[in-house]
Protein backbone atom coordinates (compact mmCIF):
# COMPACT_ATOMS: atom_id res chain seq x y z
CA UNK A 1 0.00 0.00 0.00
CA UNK A 2 1.40 3.40 -0.93
CA UNK A 3 1.83 6.19 1.57
CA UNK A 4 -0.53 9.16 1.57
CA UNK A 5 1.14 12.28 0.25
CA UNK A 6 2.83 14.58 2.75
CA UNK A 7 0.25 17.39 2.60
CA UNK A 8 -2.61 14.98 3.34
CA UNK A 9 -0.59 13.35 6.13
CA UNK A 10 0.02 16.79 7.66
CA UNK A 11 -3.65 17.76 7.40
CA UNK A 12 -4.84 14.50 8.97
CA UNK A 13 -2.33 14.54 11.81
CA UNK A 14 -2.92 18.21 12.67
CA UNK A 15 -6.66 17.55 12.93
CA UNK A 16 -6.16 14.78 15.50
CA UNK A 17 -6.02 15.65 19.20
CA UNK A 18 -2.68 14.71 20.74
CA UNK A 19 -2.89 11.84 23.21
CA UNK A 20 0.55 12.28 24.70
CA UNK A 21 0.53 12.39 28.51
CA UNK A 22 3.12 13.26 31.16
CA UNK A 23 5.08 10.33 32.60
CA UNK A 24 4.07 11.23 36.17
CA UNK A 25 1.14 12.77 37.99
CA UNK A 26 1.82 16.52 37.98
CA UNK A 27 -1.19 17.49 40.10
CA UNK A 28 0.33 16.92 43.62
CA UNK A 29 3.11 19.41 42.80
CA UNK A 30 0.65 21.97 41.46
CA UNK A 31 -1.65 21.49 44.45
CA UNK A 32 1.22 22.06 46.87
CA UNK A 33 2.47 25.10 44.97
CA UNK A 34 -0.93 26.82 44.91
CA UNK A 35 -1.49 26.07 48.60
CA UNK A 36 1.50 28.31 49.42
CA UNK A 37 1.43 32.03 48.73
CA UNK A 38 3.77 33.11 45.89
CA UNK A 39 7.34 33.09 47.24
CA UNK A 40 9.15 36.37 47.70
CA UNK A 41 12.38 34.59 46.72
CA UNK A 42 11.24 34.86 43.09
CA UNK A 43 13.48 37.92 42.80
CA UNK A 44 16.48 35.84 43.88
CA UNK A 45 15.62 33.26 41.24
CA UNK A 46 15.50 35.99 38.60
CA UNK A 47 18.69 37.58 39.88
CA UNK A 48 21.00 34.57 39.67
CA UNK A 49 20.44 33.67 36.00
CA UNK A 50 21.21 37.32 35.15
CA UNK A 51 24.43 37.21 37.16
CA UNK A 52 25.52 33.91 35.59
CA UNK A 53 24.51 35.20 32.13
CA UNK A 54 26.61 38.35 32.57
CA UNK A 55 29.48 36.25 33.90
CA UNK A 56 29.22 33.89 30.90
CA UNK A 57 29.27 36.83 28.44
CA UNK A 58 32.23 38.40 30.26
CA UNK A 59 34.17 35.12 30.23
CA UNK A 60 33.28 34.56 26.58
CA UNK A 61 34.55 38.04 25.69
CA UNK A 62 37.70 37.44 27.68
CA UNK A 63 38.20 34.09 25.97
CA UNK A 64 37.63 35.57 22.53
CA UNK A 65 40.18 38.31 23.23
CA UNK A 66 42.59 35.82 24.74
CA UNK A 67 42.27 33.43 21.82
CA UNK A 68 42.52 36.07 19.10
CA UNK A 69 45.11 38.39 20.62
CA UNK A 70 47.14 36.48 23.15
CA UNK A 71 47.10 32.94 21.75
CA UNK A 72 46.60 32.69 18.06
CA UNK A 73 46.55 28.86 18.09
CA UNK A 74 43.02 27.41 18.43
CA UNK A 75 42.02 24.97 21.17
CA UNK A 76 38.25 24.94 21.47
CA UNK A 77 38.18 22.09 24.00
CA UNK A 78 40.43 24.00 26.41
CA UNK A 79 38.36 27.19 26.04
CA UNK A 80 35.05 25.34 26.53
CA UNK A 81 36.43 23.52 29.55
CA UNK A 82 37.67 26.75 31.13
CA UNK A 83 34.28 28.40 30.57
CA UNK A 84 32.47 25.39 31.97
CA UNK A 85 34.67 25.19 35.09
CA UNK A 86 33.91 28.85 35.87
CA UNK A 87 30.16 28.20 35.53
CA UNK A 88 30.28 25.02 37.58
CA UNK A 89 32.26 26.61 40.42
CA UNK A 90 29.90 29.62 40.45
CA UNK A 91 26.90 27.29 40.78
CA UNK A 92 28.52 25.18 43.51
CA UNK A 93 29.34 28.33 45.50
CA UNK A 94 25.79 29.63 44.92
CA UNK A 95 24.25 26.42 46.27
CA UNK A 96 26.85 25.79 49.00
CA UNK A 97 24.53 26.55 51.90
CA UNK A 98 21.49 24.92 50.29
CA UNK A 99 20.77 21.23 50.98
CA UNK A 100 20.48 19.01 47.90
CA UNK A 101 17.13 17.32 47.27
CA UNK A 102 18.68 13.91 46.52
CA UNK A 103 21.55 12.06 48.17
CA UNK A 104 23.07 10.45 45.12
CA UNK A 105 23.65 13.56 43.03
CA UNK A 106 27.42 13.48 43.64
CA UNK A 107 27.48 9.95 42.23
CA UNK A 108 25.51 11.12 39.18
CA UNK A 109 27.97 13.99 38.79
CA UNK A 110 30.90 11.53 38.99
CA UNK A 111 29.34 9.50 36.17
CA UNK A 112 28.99 12.61 34.01
CA UNK A 113 32.59 13.56 34.80
CA UNK A 114 33.69 10.11 33.60
CA UNK A 115 31.79 10.71 30.35
CA UNK A 116 33.51 14.11 30.08
CA UNK A 117 36.94 12.46 30.43
CA UNK A 118 36.09 9.89 27.74
CA UNK A 119 35.07 12.61 25.26
CA UNK A 120 38.19 14.66 26.11
CA UNK A 121 40.34 11.61 25.43
CA UNK A 122 38.75 11.23 22.00
CA UNK A 123 39.27 14.95 21.34
CA UNK A 124 43.00 14.61 21.95
CA UNK A 125 43.21 12.65 18.69
CA UNK A 126 40.91 14.99 16.78
CA UNK A 127 40.87 18.36 18.62
CA UNK A 128 38.47 20.28 16.36
CA UNK A 129 35.97 17.49 15.66
CA UNK A 130 32.60 19.31 15.76
CA UNK A 131 30.57 16.24 16.78
CA UNK A 132 32.88 15.50 19.72
CA UNK A 133 32.91 19.16 20.78
CA UNK A 134 29.11 19.18 20.71
CA UNK A 135 29.08 15.98 22.78
CA UNK A 136 31.43 17.58 25.31
CA UNK A 137 29.20 20.66 25.48
CA UNK A 138 26.18 18.42 26.11
CA UNK A 139 27.96 16.56 28.94
CA UNK A 140 28.88 19.93 30.47
CA UNK A 141 25.29 21.10 30.13
CA UNK A 142 24.03 17.92 31.82
CA UNK A 143 26.36 18.57 34.76
CA UNK A 144 25.05 22.15 35.16
CA UNK A 145 21.44 20.95 34.80
CA UNK A 146 22.03 18.30 37.48
CA UNK A 147 23.49 20.82 39.94
CA UNK A 148 20.62 23.23 39.29
CA UNK A 149 17.95 20.55 39.44
CA UNK A 150 18.96 19.10 42.80
CA UNK A 151 19.20 22.54 44.37
CA UNK A 152 16.57 24.65 42.58
CA UNK A 153 13.88 25.73 45.05
CA UNK A 154 10.85 25.55 42.75
CA UNK A 155 7.91 23.22 42.35
CA UNK A 156 9.86 21.45 39.66
CA UNK A 157 11.02 18.94 42.25
CA UNK A 158 7.75 18.58 44.14
CA UNK B 1 -30.16 17.84 10.13
CA UNK B 2 -31.28 16.26 13.40
CA UNK B 3 -27.72 15.08 14.05
CA UNK B 4 -26.39 18.59 13.40
CA UNK B 5 -28.88 20.07 15.85
CA UNK B 6 -27.94 17.46 18.46
CA UNK B 7 -24.27 18.16 17.91
CA UNK B 8 -24.82 21.91 18.18
CA UNK B 9 -26.76 21.44 21.43
CA UNK B 10 -24.04 19.19 22.82
CA UNK B 11 -21.32 21.74 21.92
CA UNK B 12 -23.26 24.61 23.50
CA UNK B 13 -23.78 22.51 26.58
CA UNK B 14 -20.07 21.70 26.77
CA UNK B 15 -19.13 25.38 26.36
CA UNK B 16 -21.53 26.36 29.14
CA UNK B 17 -20.08 23.69 31.42
CA UNK B 18 -16.55 24.88 30.64
CA UNK B 19 -17.52 28.51 31.36
CA UNK B 20 -19.10 27.44 34.63
CA UNK B 21 -15.94 25.57 35.66
CA UNK B 22 -13.71 28.55 34.84
CA UNK B 23 -16.05 30.83 36.79
CA UNK B 24 -15.81 28.54 39.83
CA UNK B 25 -11.99 28.56 39.61
CA UNK B 26 -12.05 32.37 39.37
CA UNK B 27 -13.96 32.32 42.67
CA UNK B 28 -11.09 30.29 44.25
CA UNK B 29 -12.65 26.80 44.04
CA UNK B 30 -9.72 24.35 44.23
CA UNK B 31 -11.84 21.28 43.46
CA UNK B 32 -12.99 22.97 40.23
CA UNK B 33 -9.36 23.80 39.46
CA UNK B 34 -8.42 20.12 39.84
CA UNK B 35 -11.19 19.28 37.36
CA UNK B 36 -10.00 22.00 34.99
CA UNK B 37 -6.47 20.60 35.25
CA UNK B 38 -7.64 17.09 34.34
CA UNK B 39 -9.50 18.45 31.30
CA UNK B 40 -6.58 20.44 29.94
CA UNK B 41 -3.54 18.55 31.22
CA UNK B 42 -2.90 16.55 28.03
CA UNK B 43 -3.20 19.35 25.43
CA UNK B 44 -1.08 21.68 27.58
CA UNK B 45 1.58 19.00 28.07
CA UNK B 46 1.52 18.14 24.36
CA UNK B 47 2.10 21.78 23.43
CA UNK B 48 4.94 22.09 25.96
CA UNK B 49 6.53 18.90 24.65
CA UNK B 50 6.29 20.07 21.04
CA UNK B 51 7.87 23.42 21.89
CA UNK B 52 10.56 22.17 24.27
CA UNK B 53 11.32 18.69 22.84
CA UNK B 54 12.24 17.47 26.30
CA UNK B 55 9.89 15.39 28.43
CA UNK B 56 11.26 16.51 31.81
CA UNK B 57 11.22 20.19 30.87
CA UNK B 58 7.74 19.82 29.35
CA UNK B 59 6.47 18.36 32.63
CA UNK B 60 8.09 21.16 34.64
CA UNK B 61 6.56 23.82 32.37
CA UNK B 62 3.13 22.15 32.46
CA UNK B 63 3.25 22.48 36.26
CA UNK B 64 4.37 26.09 35.95
CA UNK B 65 1.51 26.84 33.52
CA UNK B 66 -1.13 25.54 35.93
CA UNK B 67 0.42 27.25 38.95
CA UNK B 68 0.46 30.56 37.06
CA UNK B 69 -3.06 29.85 35.79
CA UNK B 70 -4.32 29.62 39.38
CA UNK B 71 -3.00 33.08 40.13
CA UNK B 72 -3.87 34.68 36.77
CA UNK B 73 -7.19 33.12 35.82
CA UNK B 74 -8.98 36.32 36.86
CA UNK B 75 -7.37 37.92 33.77
CA UNK B 76 -9.47 35.64 31.53
CA UNK B 77 -12.38 37.81 30.43
CA UNK B 78 -14.14 35.28 28.20
CA UNK B 79 -13.38 37.15 24.96
CA UNK B 80 -12.05 33.94 23.40
CA UNK B 81 -12.53 30.26 24.18
CA UNK B 82 -10.79 29.31 27.44
CA UNK B 83 -8.74 26.59 25.69
CA UNK B 84 -7.48 29.16 23.13
CA UNK B 85 -6.46 31.54 25.92
CA UNK B 86 -4.79 28.71 27.85
CA UNK B 87 -2.79 27.68 24.77
CA UNK B 88 -1.56 31.25 24.35
CA UNK B 89 -0.55 31.41 28.05
CA UNK B 90 1.21 28.04 27.64
CA UNK B 91 3.11 29.14 24.53
CA UNK B 92 4.35 32.29 26.26
CA UNK B 93 5.46 30.45 29.40
CA UNK B 94 7.23 27.73 27.38
CA UNK B 95 9.07 30.28 25.22
CA UNK B 96 10.06 32.29 28.28
CA UNK B 97 11.29 29.05 29.93
CA UNK B 98 13.35 28.23 26.84
CA UNK B 99 14.91 31.68 26.93
CA UNK B 100 15.75 31.44 30.64
CA UNK B 101 17.13 27.93 30.39
CA UNK B 102 18.99 28.47 27.16
CA UNK B 103 22.05 26.32 27.12
CA UNK B 104 24.90 28.40 28.54
CA UNK B 105 27.04 27.37 25.60
CA UNK B 106 24.40 28.51 23.11
CA UNK B 107 24.79 31.99 24.57
CA UNK B 108 28.44 32.13 23.62
CA UNK B 109 28.94 29.51 20.91
CA UNK B 110 26.61 29.13 17.93
CA UNK B 111 25.46 25.55 18.47
CA UNK B 112 21.89 25.18 17.35
CA UNK B 113 19.96 22.97 19.74
CA UNK B 114 19.05 19.79 17.89
CA UNK B 115 15.79 17.94 18.34
CA UNK B 116 15.06 14.86 20.45
CA UNK B 117 17.13 11.74 19.86
CA UNK B 118 15.64 8.31 19.05
CA UNK B 119 16.08 7.04 22.63
CA UNK B 120 14.20 9.97 24.20
CA UNK B 121 11.48 9.71 21.56
CA UNK B 122 10.96 6.05 22.41
CA UNK B 123 10.37 7.01 26.06
CA UNK B 124 7.43 9.32 25.24
CA UNK B 125 4.14 7.42 25.21
CA UNK B 126 1.28 8.31 22.90
CA UNK B 127 3.19 10.32 20.30
CA UNK B 128 1.49 10.33 16.92
CA UNK B 129 3.40 10.11 13.65
CA UNK B 130 3.70 13.86 13.14
CA UNK B 131 4.77 14.53 16.75
CA UNK B 132 7.57 12.01 16.37
CA UNK B 133 8.86 14.01 13.41
CA UNK B 134 8.28 17.46 14.94
CA UNK B 135 10.34 16.54 18.00
CA UNK B 136 13.32 15.71 15.80
CA UNK B 137 13.40 19.22 14.29
CA UNK B 138 16.12 21.69 15.29
CA UNK B 139 14.91 24.22 17.85
CA UNK B 140 14.10 27.32 15.76
CA UNK B 141 12.45 25.37 12.96
CA UNK B 142 10.43 23.39 15.51
CA UNK B 143 9.22 26.47 17.41
CA UNK B 144 8.10 28.23 14.25
CA UNK B 145 6.41 25.14 12.84
CA UNK B 146 4.50 24.40 16.05
CA UNK B 147 3.41 28.02 16.52
CA UNK B 148 2.36 28.49 12.89
CA UNK B 149 1.08 25.13 11.68
CA UNK B 150 -0.23 23.68 14.94
CA UNK B 151 -1.20 26.72 17.01
CA UNK B 152 -2.21 28.99 14.13
CA UNK B 153 -0.08 32.07 14.91
CA UNK B 154 0.82 34.43 12.05
CA UNK B 155 4.48 34.92 11.15
CA UNK B 156 4.29 38.54 12.42
CA UNK B 157 3.13 37.27 15.82
CA UNK B 158 5.79 34.55 15.85
CA UNK B 159 8.44 37.14 15.02
CA UNK B 160 7.42 39.14 18.09
CA UNK B 161 7.20 36.10 20.34
CA UNK B 162 10.58 34.69 19.34
CA UNK B 163 12.38 37.95 18.67
CA UNK B 164 13.08 37.17 15.02
CA UNK B 165 12.32 38.88 11.70
CA UNK B 166 9.16 37.88 9.84
CA UNK B 167 11.34 36.64 6.96
CA UNK B 168 13.31 34.40 9.34
CA UNK B 169 10.08 32.96 10.70
CA UNK B 170 8.93 32.16 7.16
CA UNK B 171 12.24 30.60 6.19
CA UNK B 172 12.35 28.51 9.38
CA UNK B 173 8.83 27.29 8.62
CA UNK B 174 9.89 26.36 5.10
CA UNK B 175 12.96 24.58 6.47
CA UNK B 176 10.81 22.66 8.99
CA UNK B 177 8.35 21.55 6.31
CA UNK B 178 11.17 20.39 4.06
CA UNK B 179 12.78 18.36 6.84
CA UNK B 180 9.45 16.86 7.91
CA UNK B 181 8.61 15.89 4.32
CA UNK B 182 12.04 14.38 3.76
CA UNK B 183 11.81 12.31 6.98
CA UNK B 184 8.21 11.30 6.26
CA UNK B 185 9.02 10.11 2.74
CA UNK B 186 12.11 8.17 3.84
CA UNK B 187 10.48 6.53 6.88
Amino acid sequence: MSKVNFDDFLKEELAKPSKVAPSRDLWPGIERAIAEPPKSSINDRQYWPKVTGIAACFIAGLLAWNVSVMRPEQNTMRDLSALFEQQKQALLVQYEAQPALTNDWQQQLDELEQAEQAVKLALQNDPENAALLKMLAQVYQQQLDLINRVHAPSWQQI
Amino acid sequence: MLIDAKQAFSNTNKDEQADDLVHKVQQGDQAAFAQLYRQHEKPVFALCLRLLADQQHAEDVTQEVFVQLWYKISQFQGQSKFSTWLHSVTSNIAISYLRKHKNWLQKVVSFEQSGMDEQSLAMCNGLNGLDKLILRLPERARLVFVLHAVEGYRHEEIGNMLGMAVGSSKSQYHRARQLLQEWYEHE
